[in-house]
This record gives structure tokens, sequence and C-alpha cells, in this order.
């Protein structure tokens, strides 16, 4: 796709998969563009977004969930919030979206290999790290990384996501895959209390030449991030990505800055080190 | 370079045989129920032009209009709305500037071109205009720039009571002016050297780095107290020859509507306002740093130059007075007390 294009290439809803169902709405929507050659050109990088149009209403944008090994679609997660995303979710399989991008600078894999990964993934914050996980994962890249470990937190049982993905997480070489939900609740036999709580008995934080992604609510961006000092992993490896209300996707239309760093060109992912260096506006 | 000097008369039959090939725009008085305004409009009258009066709006209403079509998403077709080639007249210095400053945002990035403002502006030529006198409220001056010439527009105007000197800069457009009688270079210079004198005491003095500190005045307690009085209005951005923030918005059902950018301002408090609700600017002081940072700071630390023209018109128009020199006076006075600030490139 050019980059100079303000207008969408046409992309045909080709599934909808309702992840949760009561206080939180959460679809994801797996999606193909129409035209052969878009389709076969379109690469992106986990950590990129893309502006998915709703025709006649609206663009808003969306972290990738589906990793870029996966060639004959692309996944992205919309929690129903407000215009755009309460269109989306009314729409049905065979609809046609628009879609440009990718944007932004994506999640940093060549200088992740080699090391030990963390994932800490609250809620809808999954979706993106999704993108590199299942990247990660991948067959064809899993020997390039060491140990991998996820901590997926969710409010409650009804609200987890990518349930589809666990076995195969849970099953893949030298992975560890943990869960946890905010308060006990019946039935759930796996961890409780908000992530940050969790890092130092649940996973093997220790492990030399470990770099840390996480997503979430800010509040538990806060949290985790400082937590993850306390426990000694230096800023530059811990790498988060950020949202922000965006119209152009290419640092033009000026809504989504941070100082002078642009949260759509510059970011969205960034590395701790930098976000204590920028203007606390976000 | 070609020199022209022509009287009034003449300008008038180039106007004429100008209007042949071009659309032509220039400040023209107009009465909107009274309340006069110089304003940037296509005319047929060169008798129409006001040449005195700095314009109430700048050129930037026609470069980057404030609803624009972009295309149609659903048919994937983009929409160019200029097609005939345009003279901008009498575009004084500060706006020039401010052109440079869009075209910098627009089109000389290499990671972005704007293809609808690009198609728009390649058929536009400015024509610059060298400013008389000083306004009530301008300060170019005291940021760097010079009122009375630009290089940056390939014709330029100096208006010397009922004569006009064109400097033809591009040799492009010398066919145009072949023509019409030469001016003397030493007699333009002498003109130049004495309009330059009457701006020589500054409009106000001002010592501040460029771009400024980013972080530090980001959390310097200046702020609250400078906005106190803002409405968020907006008025200021909309007024703006430099301010270029933008949303896009639909008009027309599905697959027949069109997208079109609109104008927007990051003094309104939706600007930023995400879905969910967060807001990263949730207060008039946060929208106020940003506009005065994004000027004096973020723009020069992305791009060569500044935001901020000093053309004085956010000032005048304010509807409670906030002067944007009076938020770099105190910009000034909180760095001096801190000690002597470096630029944010340092």
């Amino acid at each position: 796709m050019e980059k100079t294009d303000m207008l969408p290439h046409k992309a045909e809803v080709l599934e909808i998969k309702q992840e949760t169902e009561t206080n939180l709405n959460i679809k994801t929507f797996k999606v193909k563009f129409i035209d052969n050659d878009i389709r076969k050109n379109f690469n992106f990088k986990p950590g990129q977004f893309m502006m998915v149009t709703v025709y006649g209403l609206g663009e808003a944008p969306f972290g990738f969930s589906s990793s870029p090994t996966e060639k004959d679609y692309i996944e992205f997660s919309v929690k129903e919030v407000g215009l755009v995303t309460e269109a989306l979710h009314n729409l049905k399989e065979g609809d046609k979206i628009g879609i440009r991008g990718p944007f932004g600078n994506g999640f940093p894999l060549d200088s992740t290999e080699g090391k030990n990964i963390i994932f800490i993934g609250g809620g809808i914050g999954l979706a993106p790290l999704r993108s590199m996980i299942n990247y990660v994962l991948d067959e064809k890249n899993r020997d390039k990384y060491q140990r991998i470990q996820l901590l997926n937190a969710f409010r409650s049982p009804e609200d987890t996501l990518f349930c589809d993905d666990y076995q195969w997480w849970e099953n893949s070489k030298d992975t560890l895959v943990k869960y946890t939900i905010d308060e006990p609740c019946e039935g759930w036999s796996k961890c409780v209390g908000y992530p940050h709580t969790l890092i130092a008995e649940e996973l093997d934080y220790n492990l030399p030449d470990t770099r840390v992604f996480t997503c979430g609510p800010p509040i538990m961006i806060k949290f985790i991030t400082e937590r993850l000092q306390e426990l000694g992993i230096e800023p530059s490896e811990i790498i988060t990505t950020l949202e922000m209300r965006m119209s152009c996707g290419v640092g033009k239309c000026g809504r989504c800055n941070i100082g002078h760093y642009y949260v759509c060109k510059d970011g969205p992912v960034f590395t701790l080190e930098q976000l204590r260096e920028m203007p606390d506006e976000y | 370079m070609m020199i022209k000097k022509i009287d009034k008369n003449q300008f008038k039959e180039l106007f004429d045989k100008l209007k042949e090939n071009y659309n032509i725009a220039a400040p023209v008085l107009i009465d909107k129920n009274k309340k006069t305004l110089v304003e940037y409009h296509y005319i047929d009258d060169f008798d129409k032009i006001d040449w005195d009066e700095q314009a109430d709006s700048s050129p930037k209403n026609i470069i980057f209009p404030q609803n624009a079509p972009v295309g149609n998403d659903y048919k994937e077709k983009q929409y160019y709305d200029t097609e005939q080639d345009t003279l901008i007249l009498g575009v004084r210095s500060c706006d020039i500037e401010a052109i440079k400053t869009l075209d910098q945002v627009f089109i000389e990035d290499e990671m972005y071109i704007d293809k609808n403002y690009k198609a728009r502006r390649d058929k536009i030529t400015l024509v610059g205009l060298s400013c008389p006198q000083r306004n009530k409220s301008c300060f170019c001056d005291t940021l760097g720039f010079n009122p009375v010439e630009s290089n940056y527009a390939p014709l330029y105007i100096f208006k010397d009571g009922n004569e006009f000197w064109i400097k033809v800069k591009d040799k492009k457009f010398e066919s145009v002016f072949e023509n019409l009688p030469d001016g003397n270079q030493d007699k333009l210079e002498e003109l130049i050297e004495k309009r330059i004198n009457t701006f020589t005491e500054s409009s106000f003095e001002l010592d501040i780095p460029i771009p400024l500190p980013e972080k530090e005045m980001f959390e310097a307690d200046i702020w609250e107290e400078m906005s106190e009085k803002c409405l968020g209005c907006g008025i200021c951005t909309y007024y703006c020859p430099t301010c270029y923030c933008f949303n896009f918005i639909w008009e027309g059902k599905d697959g027949e509507s069109t997208k079109y950018k609109n104008w927007d301002s990051c003094m309104f408090s939706t600007y930023s306002a995400h879905a969910s609700g967060h807001n990263p600017r949730d207060s008039k002081e946060k929208r106020y740093r940003n506009r005065i940072m994004h000027k004096f700071s973020y723009h020069p630390l992305n791009y060569e130059g500044l935001g901020c023209v000093g053309c004085g018109r956010c000032i005048d128009r304010c509807p409670v007075n906030l002067d944007i020199r009076e938020a770099l006076k105190l910009t000034e006075k909180y760095l001096e007390e801190k000690g002597g600030a470096k630029s944010g490139k340092d």
C-alpha cells in the first residue's frame, strides 16, 4: 500500500468471533483484502496497526492481533466502546470494510532474537501481543528466541480472549503460560490477582537477557512497569504499546502526539526508557 | 532575476492578461454585515484588491481549505479539487513563511506526501508582497523573519504609493512580464533598505531557545496561569496560518459517502479524547501548553523552523485577549529564573 494514500483498500470480513459476552464486548474479525495484489503485497510487523474504515461512518485504529506468518488473512480484535467499534460489531460475515496501513513502528523483533521473552497482557491489551506471540511461537521462528512466558490477565473467566490459542501456546517448546483473573471465582483453578502481583511468584523473571512486552489498561501498565523495575529489569528491556486517538496514521493530523513524538509513526511501541524521556501526557 | 516597475494602470492590464490563464486570489475588503474584514478571495476585478491591510484571515484558507474532499473510500477514488492554475496575490512574509511550514508538513516529508494538498499546491503560485508597516499585534521580525522580503515566493511585489515593483525570481514567469518596463535594481534596493529601517525597532524583545526544551517546559508550572482565561473556542487555531491539525469526516451513506479532511483544533476538548473516555489532554492548560509547545518546541524538533510566524492574528481574534507574546515572555522569564535554558536540541 502506498504510504501516501488516505483512502483504504477494500477487505471482506471472513469470520467474526465473539470473544467475550457479558461485561466486555470483544469480537475478533478475520478479514482479507479483495484485491489479490494488495493481499500479496501487504506486509506488517507485530505491534503495527491499521486504520479500519466502516464505510460512510468513520475510521479507527486497531492493532493486528494475528501474526504476519498467517498469509491468507488478517485479524484484529475490537472492544465495543464508540461509534466505529459499535458499527464494526454490527457487521456480518461477508460485509466489506476498508483498511489503510500498516502504520507505526511495531515490536522490535530482530533485537529480541536470542532473548528470553515475557508477555504480560491485560484484557484487550493481549490483542497486539498475540500478533507477536503467534509470530515467535511459529515453528519457523521459535528457535530464534529463548524461553517464552505469558501472563494473561483478565477481569473474570468470562472475559478471556483467544481461547482457541491456549492449547498450542501451552504445548509450544519451552513455553510457560499463566492466566489470572482479578477476583476468585468458582470453577477457576488458575491464578487470581492483578498481574503485577504475580510476576515474582509465577514467572521466571530473573533469567538472564529477558525482555518484557506488556500491554493493557494504562493503570496496569503503570503497575507492571514499576514492579518490573523493582525486580531489576532494565527500562530498555520493558516494552509497551500505547493507544491514542488518531485520524491520519502518519503523524500529520496532530492528535496523537506525546511531546514531539507521534504515537502513530514514532510508536505505538516504546520502551520504558523512551517513555521516561518523553513528556508525561498519555 | 527580472525587475519590473509598473503603475496601477499597467498592473491592471497585467491582471486582466493573467486572468486568462489563472484563477487569481487576493486580499479583498468584504463587508460581512458591516463588520468589515479583509480576506483572500478569488477575484475578477483588480480594483478590489486591498494592498494596505494585513488580511484578517490567511491564504491558508485557499491552500488548505477548512473542508476539502479527499475521496470516496468505497470506490477507492481520490478527489482533487483544483484544476486551474492559481495565483495568490499579495502574500506577506508571515503568510509565506506559514505556507512554507505547511509545505514542509504535507509535501516535503519523505514518509508521507498528502496527495490532495500537493495537487492543489502544485497549481498555486505565490505572489509575495513586501509589508509596508507593522500591524498592531504582529511580531514576525522578533521571530527572525523578514517582513520586507521573502525568497520563498517566485514573484514578489514592492508597492510604493501607486507604483509596483515586481521581482520575477522564477525564470518560468519571465515571458509573462518581459514587455513591461524594467525597474532599476539600485532604486529598488534603496526602497527595500528604507523599509527595513522602519522595522528596526522590534515589536517586542524575546530571548528564548528554539526549540524550547521539551520536557523542562512541559513540566513548568506556568501553564495554568497562562491559560486561565482560555475558553477553548479554537479561534486562534482557525485564524493561525500554520495550524494544520485536521480530522476526517464522512458525508453521505455507505458506498456513496465522501471522505472530507476538515480543520480540527488542539484547543477542543474532544480532539484527543479516546472512545474509552480517557483523555491525555483533559484540561485547558494541557491543551494550551500543547499549542504553544507545538509551535516553539515540537515543530522545531521535527522540522526546520518555527511553528509560529508572528502574524499576530491569534492575538487580534482571541475573545478573551490571550496574547501569545505574553506566553512567550512568561516562558522567557521562567527559563531565566531557572538559570538559562538549553534548547531542546542540545
